[in-house]
């Protein structure tokens, strides 16, 4: 049973990339992150029990509090405020970029086999998909115009990793994820004053036309 | 002989018990989703009052149709109805199992499409054009992530015989796999887009630049347009017990008796009770999607069960 749980929810993060690679509105975007939190905590709760590790259930905590609702509603307050078109605008059309993070996908599970613990079992799952979604994070993270979205993108590639952790060595000690836990939310505090500070100059969130010189 | 019977026996009762829910399930969810809107909405059976009424009516064709528009709704009938002979509901083996699996269901389902598609054409007015080449627009990128989606169970499962993949996912100790998870996901998108729902196409709307499914039935009227409503309601029935043999088949009988069977009937509605709460869900948290948009939704579907097939291998 436990595994199952495990499984479904770690695909479910690998669909809600997937999802998020799929459609164009920045809203659903964000809340799709919110949820892929939100099946993050579910396995680090799972893992916890399982494995008499205490500790995760401070993660878990955190994780649904922090990444399940603080930073997406922060994120939609920065979106409303700025009132920028809410339509995301790729530099990849969307039937390409689902054709490229299939081939990611393939890769990351292909790579998933490499590691010793990544041949059977769960964690060969649980590795392939956060490997996946970490390429598909990453994937984002460069397609897209909007520095919104790639914010979000870095947050989907830090879930990534926090679920390779996990697979691997069953959670890192409490001081290292309370420290990524900080820099998480810092980053997401720094980058949303950053956006305002873009949207102020360039009237616009496209990062794209930063290279260009004002004069 | 007598198993032959038997198979018989068993596909006519399933055919006519599902023949019988369908409506039901149409209704159930209008009703919701009335409710959720804050509306009263219709009464839980209009679905069967509408039949009824339908079926009594005089039928009304064009001078100009030929037997290619009187053949359309009849043999999309048909083959929903022959479809349901191929797919487990209450038991773990599809009542006429050596008649066809997977690739029969998909085909036969494609038949009944293309039926339809080509009676719309018949009479030459704008609207049945347009719908039936919409349809058939998102029905060429919906059947390949049908079948992906399909092949993913059918893998794991050796076979390509639906009653196989069930009683395969039976066995106790089969562990999960996420490329289970992905192909719900992508058969999910593809029963909104098959059974008409938002947001590929409004099925409560006769707004000409947005329909798709009632553009194509548009000219029909009586007990055509009854069979067509009736059949479309069974097909949208049959897409969820798939998608319930598929990956949730806990409490489906093996043995033909009474009291596994009544288990296996409980089950299976209050799964597809389950079903119809999440696609109400859908529809009415989702605005409907433009046109063009919708070969995206579909091939992010396709996508997924592309995925899934693939890691079944890795």
């Amino acid at each position: 049973m436990t595994p199952n749980v495990v499984i479904l929810c770690a695909a479910g993060m690998l669909v809600s990339a997937f999802l998020m690679v799929g459609q164009k509105s920045l809203f659903t975007t964000i809340r799709l992150y919110g949820a892929q939190s939100l099946l993050l905590a579910t396995v680090a709760v799972i893992m916890a029990i399982s494995d008499h590790r205490p500790h995760l259930f401070v993660m878990a905590t955190m994780t649904t509090v922090l990444k399940g609702f603080v930073i997406p509603l922060f994120l939609m307050r920065v979106v409303d405020r700025i009132g920028i078109h809410r339509e995301i605008e790729p530099f990849l059309n969307v039937p390409t970029s689902l054709l490229a993070c299939l081939g990611l996908t393939v890769v990351g599970y292909r790579v998933s086999t490499g590691f010793p613990e990544g041949t059977v079992g769960v964690t060969h799952h649980v590795l392939g998909v956060g490997l996946s979604t970490l390429m598909i994070g990453l994937f984002l993270m460069v397609t897209r115009k909007k520095a919104i979205s790639q914010v979000l993108a870095l947050l989907t590639v830090e879930n990534a990793i926090f679920l390779v952790a996990l697979g691997i060595t069953s959670g890192m000690p409490l001081v290292v994820e309370l420290g990524i836990f900080f820099d998480v939310i810092l980053a997401v505090v720094v980058l949303g004053v950053l956006v305002r500070r873009i949207v102020d100059r360039f009237e616009s969130m496209d990062v794209s036309r930063l290279s260009k010189l004002k004069g | 002989m007598d198993d032959i019977l038997r198979a018989l026996a068993g596909a006519v009762l399933q055919a006519v018990g599902l023949l019988a829910v369908a409506p039901l399930l149409r209704g159930g969810i209008k009703k919701m989703k009335a409710r959720m809107q804050t509306r009263k909405g219709p009464p839980l059976l209009q679905g069967y009052y509408d039949l009824a009424k339908l079926l009594r009516k005089e039928t009304v064709r064009s001078e100009v149709a030929s037997w290619v528009y009187a053949l359309g709704p009849r043999l999309y009938f048909a083959a929903a109805v022959a479809a349901t002979t191929l797919v487990p509901v209450l038991i773990a083996a599809a009542p006429l199992e050596g008649a066809g699996g997977i690739l029969g269901l998909v085909g036969i389902l494609a038949l009944g499409r293309f039926a339809l598609a080509a009676a719309a054409l018949d009479t030459g007015s704008p609207f049945g054009g347009m719908g039936s080449s919409r349809e058939m627009t998102i029905a060429a990128l919906a059947e390949p992530a049908l079948m992906l989606g399909l092949f993913t169970s059918a893998l794991a499962a050796g076979s390509l015989d639906l009653g196989a993949v069930v009683r395969s996912e039976l066995v106790p100790g089969v562990l999960f796999r996420p490329s289970d998870i992905l192909a719900l996901s992508g058969l999910f998108l593809v029963l909104i887009a098959e059974t008409g729902r938002i947001p590929v196409d409004n099925p409560a709307t006769h707004l000409e630049l947005t329909m798709i499914h009632e553009a194509m039935v548009l000219e029909y009227s009586g007990p055509d347009l009854a069979l067509v409503e009736w059949a479309s309601a069974l097909k949208e029935l049959l897409y969820i017990t798939l998608l319930i043999d598929l990956f949730v088949p806990l409490g489906i009988a093996t043995t033909v008796a009474a009291a596994p069977l009544a288990l296996s009937a409980a089950a299976w509605a209050a799964k597809v009770v389950v079903f119809g709460v999440v696609i109400t869900l859908v529809e009415t948290t989702n605005a409907k999607l433009r046109l063009f948009r919708v070969p995206e939704l579909v091939a992010v579907s396709l996508g997924l069960g592309f995925i899934g097939l693939a890691i079944r291998f890795l």
